[in-house]
């Protein structure tokens, strides 16, 4: 039980890093993806195959080899760009890389969740929001963008829940700066000390379990608030389909 | 020019590289082993969720919903060092004299004796199982559903010509359910066919430690090439041999589907 609380006070510290990494990436991501959709259904063939390419690049291949390919990269241009600009430390750190690779990744995964969304919009109303003269932007802030969002909620809850678990995976693939360590780190660190499986990664278990329902509670609230205007307020189905 | 080809012809078969492509065969067999389990598990697990006694209910959807709830590299590190621990446990409890656990100092396992040593084909196969665990947990999902989506019609007919409910379960149901699963399972596969990057966590010298190994600057020509940091080429490889998998995974897919489709009504396939 000592060992328990002991462990718990320990990754309180580590689920920080996991938060941050999660917290920083998505917003970014979010709105990235806005664009990737719109460029996804964009009739221009130039836009239109490039942000195709992207989505299918980034969801075809694992986060853990795109970290590396990443980190690689900066590392290989170190000497040529980063050190003159005096920002090797900052660029190389993983507290950078680690939301970078992940805005990419989540951006393309997210893009395809709400390019999906974007062709549910009913025709009609944007077709009559076109009779009525809006502009191209003023029917995609007030009829496209509304519709979209309703639509794309559940999935995207989905995915900033499987963003949340692929931050375990950010300290394998980059370096661990010090004390800097997040849940999987020091489970496994833990775990090296005194070969305790069962215990550590429990408790790790127990932390992203505990988030990701906290983020289940958080993103039904806001989607309550989305559906505010139906008659019989749908909730969130608790039970989640993690599927990418 | 053709000695410049020779010449990346000669780098590219050297000792190391041909290893590299070997390693291949580590990642193959864990996406196919691992594939194939997880369609195991899942059937197990759909069979659980779908039992009429409470307590194997109980059980079917606490592994489909616990599994899916912790990030996938966390059980799939967990699994094969519990399962050595456990093995070297059961072990200990046979074979261990009192002595030799007074004269153990480190802090596992009990005793020497029952050390279990892993060399990469253990690994790869407990790779595999705890990639078919946990992605058996989606699959549970995934045929659970598929289950439920058989026409009603065909079961009660099945009971109507008085085959008991076994018999219903493996003649009619399982079978007619892939066509609603494939969707669902081609996913499924995707995920794993990701997940297989992750050998290197368990000290496999799969692709991704080969590539990291073999990009790394060399500085001294009796090794081999003098380069500098080539690492995000081997991984850019790598990135596109992910893709391209991707890619033939999807075409083998639809090919399937079109394929079990034949004499089902289009709604199935969607």
């Amino acid at each position: 039980m000592q060992a328990f609380l002991n462990d718990l006070a320990l990754m309180s510290q580590a689920v920080l890093f996991n938060i941050y990494f999660a917290a920083a990436s998505i917003p970014i991501g979010f709105v990235l993806a806005v664009f990737l959709a719109l460029g996804k259904a964009s009739p221009n063939p130039i836009i239109n195959r490039l942000t195709r390419g992207y989505i299918y690049a980034f969801r075809g291949s694992p986060l853990f080899i795109q970290f590396f390919m990443f980190y690689s990269l900066a590392l290989s241009l170190n000497i040529a760009v980063w050190k003159p600009l005096g920002i090797s430390g900052f660029v190389l750190h993983p507290l950078f890389m680690g939301p970078l690779v992940l805005v990419l990744n989540t951006a393309a995964y997210t893009g395809e969740i709400f390019y999906g969304a974007l062709r549910a919009v009913p025709r009609g109303e944007v077709e009559a929001a076109r009779a009525y003269g809006m502009s191209r932007s003023q029917q995609f802030r007030r009829v496209v963008w509304p519709n979209l969002i309703r639509l794309a909620w559940p999935a995207y809850t989905n995915e900033v829940v499987f963003l949340f678990h692929a931050t375990a995976i950010v300290y394998f693939a980059l370096p661990v700066v010090g004390a800097q360590a997040d849940l999987m780190i020091t489970a496994k660190t833990l775990f090296e000390r005194d070969y305790n499986a069962f215990l550590h990664f429990s408790v790790a278990a127990l932390y992203f379990l505990a988030v990701s329902l906290v983020v289940f509670f958080l993103f039904g609230l806001v989607y309550q608030r989305l559906m505010r205007h139906m008659p019989a307020p749908p909730r969130m189905r608790f039970r989640p389909k993690w599927m990418r | 020019m053709t000695d410049d080809i020779a010449y990346w012809f000669s780098y590219l078969t050297n000792g190391k590289h041909l290893t590299w492509y070997a390693s291949f065969q580590f990642t193959i067999f864990a996406a196919l082993m691992g594939g194939a389990l997880a369609v195991v598990f899942g059937l197990l697990g759909a069979t659980l969720k779908n039992s009429r006694f409470l307590p194997l209910r109980l059980i079917g959807t606490f592994y489909s919903s616990i599994v899916r709830g912790v990030p996938d590299v966390l059980f799939f590190l967990f699994f094969p060092l519990a399962f050595e621990q456990g093995v070297e446990w059961l072990v200990a409890s046979q074979i261990c004299s009192p002595e030799a656990i007074a004269a153990q100092t480190a802090a596992w396992p009990p005793c020497k004796e029952a050390n279990w040593f892993l060399g990469t084909t253990e690994y790869l196969i407990l790779a595999s199982v705890s990639l078919g665990l946990v992605y058996g947990a989606f699959a549970t999902n995934v045929i659970h559903g598929a289950l439920r989506s058989v026409p009603n019609g065909q079961l009660e007919a099945a009971r109507a010509f008085g085959m008991s409910p076994g018999q219903v379960l493996w003649r009619i149901q399982i079978r007619q359910m892939w066509v609603y699963a494939l969707p669902g399972l081609s996913n499924v596969w995707m995920l794993i066919v990701k997940a297989t990057s992750l050998l290197s966590l368990l000290q496999i010298a799969d692709i991704v430690l080969w590539a990291d190994r073999l990009g790394a600057p060399n500085f001294l020509p009796a090794v081999g090439l003098v380069h500098e940091d080539w690492r995000w080429r081997y991984y850019l490889v790598l990135f596109v041999f992910y893709i391209l998998v991707t890619w033939l995974s999807e075409r083998a897919f639809e090919a399937i589907m079109r394929r079990a489709g034949k004499g089902i009504l289009s709604e199935a396939r969607v």
